[in-house]
């Protein structure tokens, strides 16, 4: 088809640029449709009557310490907030592991190890990066629960299999060490090296050097790092359930303790659910969704002072 | 006069690249000395061997020595560490670290040792006062350091050499990148300092290096065409080559 | 001088806590890779392709026209356990089931077998077909009485070459095999790639080309970039809210399906394939466009035919992106298609990924950590190789910045 005349080309631009844009608009509205989606299914079991179970009371919901106070399919006595308690405590274990290591390893790729081994080391981490969750989880289910079982023997602690707190903070940390040290690492390898002249200049040492300057001109990258590690930790669930044992009642702090996240938790029992029991897990949805709006605004506004450069 | 530095036969190279050719250089104390000459004549060069911030380069060998007093730089058994604490440097760019203009200045004495309060509060305040800073600056030592404008960053950093006590001042063409005022704040700074300091300057500037240095090298090409007292220097060269760039006939 | 050394010590410390904290990551990179082959290689081999997932007994009859004995030697050397039957070319081996009772393990069949294909009794007028490593339960005969595995393996061979007439035989297939899931994972890939591709391409044109800098492209943008941060369990949600009753709707489909699955990862792939062709969009030079237009192309010309072109690597960088994450994807698939392992495929009904199949078998009782691991091998090497192609391509596009394909 050759487009001869200026008029029809005309014509064809504006079609053009009117279907481009109608993609970008759809592209874009699919963030109002999970919300709007998530919000109206969400809300529903509290304002429904959930065909004869009643209305789900909301602030149980939100602070109960039981999963479901009754039998499955006949009760609406519904409660997360155990759940929302152990999702950020998990969550933030998970990070303070990950935290030190990541930033550790990324220091020693890009600043101390030799090009080659750093550039070997970063690929390999990149990879890492890339592993789906659930060979994350086929690795813990197989190697970290009977890690921890042997440890809970050798300690004297209860512990059932080793489902527990502990393996499923482990596996979380190995799955967001990788993207936290890819991040970190670019921050680091960023830091100008008039700055490291400077420090050496100085008569410090190339550890003092790292330590002192390079990491804390890397803070906001660094930054970045924790708060992705710590999104992907709370959105987290076909790993986490395979580790974590499904936990329906009582928060649990104890690092032998089985437990459950929101994630894990909306993952249980999908094969055979109907009813109010399927629906509720959009309203544990909504919860999660608010929670990791909420951890990403608190944590982007300490990062904008801390970006601030002070000490 | 003593002889603070003190360079043999001094060449260096960057891969199979000679940068600089046999030098032989003196520098004396408590005084200015300014290295001119044009772009990559390997005044920099030289001024960073003086206190092996070359070793940074990757692929770089030196042959000669380098005396720093009675020490061999480069000689294997010398402390690197040590060379660099007892000289201060003062870059092109000024180059502040990310912290507050107090723990800037504290920077380089906590890498040596721990100091209380009263002892780095003396110590800040001396080396600002020293690099003409602390009057601007005495009421927001804990504000950041990337605040202050460009000629406060690089007296900042000159207050931050200082804090070491070191000997020598190097600095690399340190106001190149400022205003002429700033310029003028500096270069007054200089002329104050040596009364204290032995300083080795490298300078784009001939008028610069005319107003403030009591010796005048001129480099050419990495090799030192000439090194004569500065008022002798500018008004009746030795060197043919030296008297082409003093009047602009190249740069 | 102990101030001295005091640092020393300090610095040290540091440089051996660096690299002990370094090593822990790679470490574990090492022990995945370690315990998924050691559980799973042992399954690599062409059976996974073979055999359906679930091992089922089917009853098997003699084709009607077969009548002629094999009377023949086995092809290959067969090993010192296998009993073989010359009559009927089959060689049969001792097995033991969990419970510790006797089974026989079909060994070997000879091509002139007269039961390599059996009619099934179960589905009228199916055939299938005798595969090694099937079990066979029990032969009932026409002349004579039946065998039964459980009586062993030596005794049953005698019996079969003892007899002419076999009224039907009783086989347990072997299971484990994930051509379905490979087949899904497949087709997930092909359609969601079908549906982001064009969309994420268009927008990320329309964004970069024609309304770069207004308030409504950064709005669209920043809209865009939200997604990037929801986990992939809420669009499993959106899926099944969504894209379910859509299907339902829309075609024979009852539930969960691969059509509702692959609209879900398309969904997901948007924002990584809509950034990663702005940012190969930004690299091609502005210079292009306007020597193009200049020439007086249109601006759709110029875009479809000087742009695009000179994005094609980015273009393919998210193609690639897009697969990986397909590939990895679990937790969104279980909800908007389901955890039920398939032999059978049909777009409108449901089965698992790969991944999901994973999942599926992990949550069984008792968990299937050999097979897990097997498709876990097969999911890395994809992975790794998908990898190394996006890093081959980004070093490509920067040489580009420095030159261009045109």
């Amino acid at each position: 088809m050759t487009i001869k005349t200026n008029v029809t080309k005309k014509w064809i631009d504006q079609l053009v640029e009117k279907i481009l844009f109608f993609m970008a608009l759809l592209s874009a509205s699919f963030i109002v449709m999970v919300v709007i989606v998530i919000i109206e299914r969400g809300l529903s079991p509290f304002f429904s009557d959930n065909d004869g179970l009643g209305q789900v009371n909301l602030f149980r919901f939100l602070t109960g310490i039981v999963y479901l106070d009754g039998p499955t399919f006949a009760s609406n006595a519904y409660g997360i907030g155990y759940l929302i308690i152990s999702t950020l405590y998990i969550a933030l274990l998970s990070l303070l592991i990950a935290m030190p290591i990541s930033i550790f390893s990324a220091l020693f790729i890009a600043k101390i190890a030799p090009k080659p081994l750093g550039n070997t080391l970063r690929t390999v981490t990149e990879i890492l990066a890339a592993i789906p969750s659930i060979v994350y989880g086929l690795f813990g289910a197989g190697v970290i629960l009977d890690l921890v079982y042997n440890l809970s023997l050798i300690v004297g602690v209860q512990s059932s299999a080793g489902f527990s707190v502990l393996s499923t903070v482990i596996v979380l940390a190995i799955m967001i060490i990788p993207t936290m040290t890819v991040i970190a690492e670019v921050a680091i390898r960023a830091v100008q090296k008039e700055l490291i002249h400077g420090s050496l200049a100085l008569g410090a040492t190339p550890t003092q050097t790292n330590f002192k300057v390079v990491l804390a001109s890397a803070k906001s990258g660094i930054f970045t790092a924790a708060i992705l590690g710590v999104g992907r930790a709370l959105g987290e669930a076909t790993a986490v359930s395979l580790v974590a044992g499904s936990r329906r009642s009582g928060i649990s702090f104890a690092l032998f303790e089985t437990t459950a996240t929101l994630t894990s938790t909306m993952l249980q029992g999908m094969k055979e659910t109907v009813g109010l029991d399927y629906t509720i897990r959009f309203s544990i949805g909504l919860v999660l969704m608010v929670i990791i709006l909420l951890v990403n605004f608190i944590l982007n506004f300490v990062k904008s002072k801390v970006g601030r450069v002070h000490v | 006069m003593k002889k603070v530095f003190d360079t043999q036969n001094l060449s260096l190279f960057y891969g199979k690249n000679q940068a600089l050719k046999n030098i032989n250089l003196s520098i004396f104390e408590k005084s200015v000395t300014a290295l001119i000459g044009p772009s990559g004549c390997g005044k920099s060069t030289f001024l960073r061997t003086l206190n092996r911030m070359n070793d940074l380069i990757p692929d770089v060998s030196i042959q000669g020595g380098v005396w720093f007093g009675d020490i061999s730089i480069y000689d294997k058994k010398t402390d690197v560490i040590d060379i660099r604490k007892r000289i201060g440097m003062v870059f092109q760019k000024p180059n502040p670290f990310p912290m507050s203009i107090y723990d800037n200045v504290a920077y380089g004495p906590r890498c040596q040792r721990s100091y209380s309060k009263k002892e780095m509060d003396a110590l800040v305040k001396d080396a600002l006062v020293k690099s003409a800073l602390y009057e601007e600056v005495k009421d927001r030592l804990q504000r950041s350091a990337l605040e202050l404008s460009g000629g406060q960053q690089q007296r900042l950093c000159i207050a931050r050499a200082l804090a070491m006590n070191p000997e020598v001042l190097l600095m690399d063409e340190p106001t190149s990148a400022l205003d002429p005022i700033a310029t003028a704040k500096i270069e007054e700074l200089i002329v104050e300092l040596k009364k204290n300091y032995t300083i080795v300057i490298v300078t784009h500037s001939m008028q610069q290096a005319a107003r403030i240095s009591d010796q005048t090298a001129f480099f050419l090409l990495g090799d030192l065409i000439e090194v004569e007292e500065t008022k002798t220097f500018f008004a009746t060269p030795k060197d043919p080559r030296s008297e082409s760039y003093i009047t602009g006939r190249f740069g | 001088m102990s101030k001295f050394s005091f640092r020393y010590v300090i610095d040290a410390l540091l440089q051996g806590i660096t690299f002990l904290f370094s090593s822990i990551s790679f470490l574990t990179l090492g022990a995945i890779l370690v315990f998924v082959f050691n559980q799973g290689w042992s399954l690599i081999n062409i059976d996974l392709i073979r055999y359906p997932y679930e091992s089922t007994t089917i009853l098997g009859a003699p084709l009607e026209d077969q009548n002629e004995f094999c009377l023949c030697e086995p092809n290959i050397t067969l090993d010192p356990e296998v009993f073989y039957s010359n009559k009927w070319g089959v060689g049969f081996s001792q097995g033991q089931d969990l419970l510790g009772l006797a089974t026989v393990q079909l060994a070997y069949i000879h091509p002139n077998s007269p039961l390599s294909s059996l009619t099934n009794k179960g589905i009228e007028g199916n055939e299938f077909v005798l595969l090694p490593e099937y079990l066979i339960q029990k032969i009932s005969y026409n002349d004579r009485s039946t065998s039964l595995a459980r009586r062993g393996v030596e005794r049953m061979i005698n019996e079969l070459e003892s007899s002419n007439s076999i009224y039907e035989i009783e086989v347990i297939t072997k299971g484990g095999g994930i051509g379905g899931s490979i087949i899904t994972t497949l087709w997930l890939i092909g359609l969601t790639l079908i549906i982001a591709i064009p969309i994420g391409v268009g927008a990320a044109l329309y964004l970069n080309e024609y309304a770069k800098h207004s308030q409504f492209a950064n709005a669209i943008r920043s809209f865009i970039e939200t997604l990037t941060g929801v986990p992939s369990i809420i669009f499993g949600l959106l899926g099944v809210a969504i894209f379910i009753p859509l299907t339902v709707a829309t075609t024979n489909a009852t539930g969960g399906n691969l059509i509702s699955g692959a609209l879900t990862l398309s969904v997901i792939l948007l924002p990584i394939v809509i950034r990663t062709t702005e940012e190969s969009l930004k690299v091609v030079p502005m210079d292009y466009r306007n020597a193009s237009l200049a020439l007086g192309a249109s601006r759709t010309q110029t875009t479809f035919k000087v742009v695009v072109p000179n994005a094609l690597p980015g273009i393919l960088a998210a193609v690639l992106l897009g697969i990986g994450r397909i590939v990895g994807e679990s937790a969104a698939l279980i909800f908007a298609i389901g955890a039920i392992v398939r032999d059978e495929i049909t777009l409108t009904d449901k089965s698992t990924s790969l991944a999901v199949h994973i999942y599926s078998m992990m949550t069984d009782e008792p968990a299937n950590i050999e097979l897990s691991s097997t498709i876990a091998i097969i999911i890395l090497a994809i992975v790794l190789v998908l990898n190394l192609l996006i890093k081959f391509i980004s070093s490509k596009i920067m040489k580009g910045k420095l030159g261009g394909v045109i």
